[in-house]
């Protein structure tokens, strides 16, 4: 065989169907809306519940300031994380797509590095802040309690603290840790061939 | 461009392009609906900036890169009966064996020699991939050497 083997005349000739531009529009808005469904979801739940908690400041006016703090904290919680998650969710749905490759993977690489913060450091931090603000929240009405009423109430809640943050946390961490670290390594694999 | 024109003209290059990278009809399928939901997207973005053609073979090659490598497939042997066979085969085996060679290579190679294949000016592939247009020539013509030995080695 020659050396001068006319690979386009092969390349062009593999069969190929095209399939209706309609089924793409398609999945195109299903798709819009979903990611639009599970942004507007995270914020109506967090923001409701924010609501909620505020509403019980005003309504039943607690006399400690460790139940005011237990609600600012919760609170705060839960506005710091849904801010990030906030400006990082359409930083991952649109990342610019116009770019070369090079540049393209550099800002994946940064994106997903955010995000294994917001899954890690940010996540840790909320669940801190949430179990502390509750904590809080919680003393003024024990106290009133009897004893072992009182031990009850703070077991359960501290039960079903451990339980998302010794079970659950770090179930869901690692799933979408190994996805990202994963995803990560490849990037940068991918870099390292176009440098070399 | 209206998007159905889009579609109709640069289907099969987008295709060509994704199942050069992966060398999986089903798989390339996806990728080539995935690059196009984004380009469904994006196209009020579009600005004239660059030619469509670049535009859309970039949004191709980052839909391939931004992909997680898939481990292992599942070995043919464990399908159902008669699946395996049913994947469409090429009537030329040339055409067979160059994607296969092709899906061999590191990522980035496939992606040039896909876009040099596909006709793209030297200077476009730099300007999708990001790299110098010499740097674009020394790789093409690296990559053009392997896959003749490949080819040369297969007949034998």
């Amino acid at each position: 065989m020659t050396d001068n083997i006319d690979f386009k005349k092969y390349w062009n000739k593999k069969k190929i169907e095209t399939p209706a531009p309609k089924e793409i529009i398609k999945k195109a808005n299903e798709y819009k809306r979903k990611t639009r469904f599970k942004l507007i979801a995270a914020n109506l739940v967090l923001l409701a519940t924010c609501m909620f908690i505020s509403f019980i400041w005003f309504y039943y006016q607690p006399e400690f300031l460790t139940t005011k703090l237990g609600i600012v904290l919760c609170i705060v919680a839960m506005l710091v994380y849904l801010a990030f998650h906030n400006t990082l969710a359409p930083l991952l749905i649109n990342h610019s797509l116009e770019l070369d490759s090079k540049a393209q993977l550099k800002q994946l690489i940064t994106l997903k590095r955010k995000q294994r913060f917001q899954q890690t450091t940010l996540l840790n931090g909320y669940f801190i802040l949430l179990s502390l603000g509750l904590g809080l929240y919680m003393y003024e009405y024990v106290i009133r309690m009897t004893l072992p009423w009182a031990i009850f109430s703070y077991g359960i809640v501290l039960f079903w603290i451990a339980i998302n943050a010794f079970y659950f946390r770090p179930k869901i961490i690692k799933k979408q840790q190994t996805k990202l670290n994963q995803l990560i390594a490849q990037l940068k694999d991918l870099n390292e061939q176009l440098t070399s | 461009m209206t998007f159905e024109e889009i579609h109709e003209t640069y289907w099969p290059k987008v295709y060509r392009q994704c199942i050069g990278y992966i060398n999986d009809p089903d798989a390339a399928k996806d990728l080539a609906q995935e690059t196009f939901i984004k380009v469904w997207q994006q196209l009020p973005k579009f600005r004239n900036e660059s030619s469509i053609g670049t535009w859309i073979f970039r949004i191709a090659v980052n839909t391939c890169l931004g992909q997680i490598r898939k481990d292992k497939k599942m070995p043919k042997s464990e399908l159902p009966m008669g699946m395996a066979e049913e994947v469409s085969i090429d009537k030329e085996p040339e055409v067979q064996f160059l994607y296969q060679c092709i899906s061999e290579l590191p990522e980035i190679e496939r992606i040039i020699i896909s876009l040099e294949l596909e006709n793209l000016k030297q200077k476009e592939i730099a300007k999708i991939v990001g790299l110098s247009e010499s740097n674009v020539r020394v790789k093409i013509h690296r990559i053009k050497g392997k896959l003749t030995k490949k080819f040369q080695h297969h007949d034998r």
